[in-house]
């Protein structure tokens, strides 16, 4: 560990570890299988107050810092991948609302982001990394915003029940805008049969005319970009975590099985070419957990993370594939069955190379930062 | 309409390597991880439940050196309102007599306390004597090993003691101690908010010069128990058969062996 966890930090991760351990995953395959949580898991989740984690204490939240949310998210993920990206894409939108929210629009949301769950939005049919490209807008009319378009591929979409949306104000400008389900015009679309993080919904939204107010701009007129990538970035931190997380689960998986697995007599943890998967397994788990936590721990001394945030992702997310791979070889017949949970880490382990940014598009950012700090 | 309860919490040893004074044959709890005993959680879950129905405040109190700290810590994030930490080098090496004794001058010292609940035992000591001794010296009832509890009235309550081979259902009169049985509820988790908030809460600190105690009856010298030997028993490590094969054929193997060991 690369941090040093604070006495309160100490006591939440002990408490999510003990969470985790009896509610997320004695549901790990289940959650695969059903495409859902257990009731009581997700009010488990509501009612012990996970939401609440990064909201301000003066609205009610348990205000925890960068550190302790990917710790969390870490802690779930070593149980179950899927929940923990339920709390990425909440965590990830109410470090908006927190940091660009106007004060009138904290006062009204960031108490509901304690049992409500927050989605973000920037994804369109045509197209994901390229935002500018995007085509659902929002038209001033006196004092109110009329706001329109399809967007998809939101992580908890649909079970999300309040939205940040990235919208065209002109051709050249995006913004951002707080969206409830409950306003007139909103409208939740499919789901999408993706393969894996099976707990997560991801979906789309659909807005006809929906009517908010000023103050429902996130931040100032066109700093939707800003807002986007400052999203991305927090994101991606939490998804350095989940990347860990599955490498924890998986070197877990392929040590219990290789010392119980017997090959002539032999427990096949003694056969160097098992020794050699676990080693890369183990090796991946360390790099990709030293890497989020010093993106966390960036974040909360304020000083620059985008670029390691970027890289915990980008490394984790590889990380991670890698990982689950190894595992489902050590374990042979049964890695390959889904009747052993390795196969569901690899389908989940793939949508971290996609989700929040692409491995391609992570290349360009890391490439273009590297470049930039070396002209300064 | 309120309830005054004191939930009485001990911080035991996470170690499965304890280390025993060769002395005193205490457990020796410097530089052990501690963790709340877990039974105590339900005490706890139990507290918050009352209050909840009929309102008032929830102290818990531990004595002990000053790293148990942390598991009052983790009671306040349950939801306990204040806690109380009697410590003092007058106060180590304790029996169940000499705990006992100062926890109830402290509970004297708290006044008009309703309820003192405790868990059924600690698992480090695993004696279930600190709470029928406070129960004596405050001279309230005690009722013992309770796996459910109801509250008709702020004065009456009914518990049914789960024992060994009975259940016993007792109608009882407050003030009164209790012990609680893990059946009995679901200890919550410490909600993050409640973590955050319990480590800006004052922890009030109480040596023997707080408390109204005789300096002959706290802590060693209070103690009449004399431990003369404490020994881990034997491990009596019998062969091992592993039962290859699928689970039926593994199951079939099983009642094989059984069979013919005349165990079935």
């Amino acid at each position: 560990m690369s941090v040093n966890l604070t006495k309160p930090q100490m006591m939440l991760h002990q408490m999510v570890t003990d969470f985790a351990d009896k509610k997320v995953k004695p549901f790990d395959m289940q959650i695969d299988k059903d495409r859902d949580y257990p009731k009581e898991l997700w009010e488990g989740i509501v009612n012990t107050g996970f939401l609440g984690l990064t909201v301000p204490e003066e609205f009610g939240g348990a205000e925890f810092d960068a550190i302790a949310s990917s710790q969390t998210v870490y802690d779930l993920a070593v149980r179950n991948a899927s929940i923990a990206f339920t709390l990425e894409g909440h965590y990830k939108t109410v470090d908006q609302v927190i940091k660009y929210a106007t004060p009138a629009l904290k006062e009204k949301y960031l108490p509901q982001a304690n049992h409500r769950i927050f989605g973000f939005s920037s994804t369109e049919p045509q197209g994901g990394s390229n935002i500018m490209g995007n085509t659902a807008n929002a038209v001033k009319e006196g004092e109110k915003w009329i706001l329109n378009g399809n967007k998809t591929m939101i992580t908890n979409g649909g079970l999300a029940e309040v939205y940040c949306v990235l919208l065209k104000t002109s051709p050249n400008e995006l913004s951002c805008f707080l969206v409830d389900e409950d306003m007139p015009g909103f409208k939740h679309g499919k789901r999408e049969e993706f393969i894996g993080m099976n707990g997560t919904p991801v979906g789309e939204i659909f807005l006809e005319n929906v009517v908010v107010t000023e103050d429902h701009l996130l931040g100032k007129l066109g700093q939707g970009v800003e807002i986007g990538d400052q999203a991305h970035y927090d994101a991606r931190i939490l998804m350095g975590a989940i990347a860990a997380g599955i490498a924890e689960h998986a070197l877990t998986i392929a040590v219990d099985y290789a010392k119980q697995r017997e090959a002539i007599d032999t427990p096949i943890i003694q056969l160097h070419s098992i020794q050699t998967k676990i080693t890369e397994i183990a090796i991946a788990k360390e790099n990709a957990q030293l890497l989020y936590q010093e993106a966390a721990k960036l974040k909360v001394e304020g000083k620059p993370y985008a670029k390691v945030a970027t890289m915990a992702k980008s490394y984790g997310s590889r990380a991670s594939v890698i990982a689950a791979d190894h595992a489902l070889q050590v374990l042979g017949g049964y890695g390959y069955s889904r009747e052993y949970p390795v196969e569901h880490l690899i389908r989940d382990s793939r949508a971290l190379q996609i989700a929040e940014g692409s491995l391609e598009k992570m290349m360009i950012e890391i490439t273009k930062e590297v470049v930039k700090e070396r002209e300064e | 309409m309120s309830l005054k309860i004191v939930v009485c919490v001990k911080q035991v040893p996470v170690s499965n390597n304890l280390k025993i004074d060769p002395v005193t044959k205490n457990l020796i709890r410097s530089g052990e991880v501690g963790i709340m005993n877990p039974y105590d959680k339900n005490a706890i879950e139990a507290a918050l439940r009352l209050k909840d129905e009929w309102g008032g405040e929830i102290i818990l109190l531990s004595m002990g050196p000053s790293d148990f700290e942390m598991t009052l810590r983790e009671g306040l994030a349950m939801g306990c309102d204040d806690a109380v930490l009697l410590s003092s080098r007058q106060f180590g090496g304790a029996d169940t007599l000499a705990t006992g004794y100062v926890l109830s001058q402290a509970i004297k010292q708290l006044g008009d306390v309703d309820l003192v609940l405790f868990g059924r035992q600690s698992v480090d000591a695993d004696t279930s004597q600190v709470g029928p001794i406070v129960s004596e010296f405050l001279d309230w009832p005690q009722i013992t090993f309770v796996s459910e509890l109801h509250s008709p009235s702020k004065q009456t309550m009914t518990a049914t003691r789960l024992l060994e081979n009975m259940q016993q259902k007792i109608e009882f009169q407050l003030p009164a101690v209790i012990t609680i049985r893990k059946e009995l509820n679901e200890p919550r988790y410490p909600a993050p908010r409640n973590i955050q908030q319990s480590y800006k809460k004052t922890i009030r600190v109480w040596d023997e010069n707080s408390l109204q105690v005789d300096a002959e009856r706290i802590g060693l010298k209070g103690s009449p128990t004399v431990v003369q030997n404490v020994w881990a028993p034997e491990k009596e490590a019998k062969e091992t058969t592993y039962l290859k094969g699928t689970p039926d054929e593994a199951v079939r193997e099983l009642l094989i062996q059984l069979r013919s060991s005349n165990l079935l």
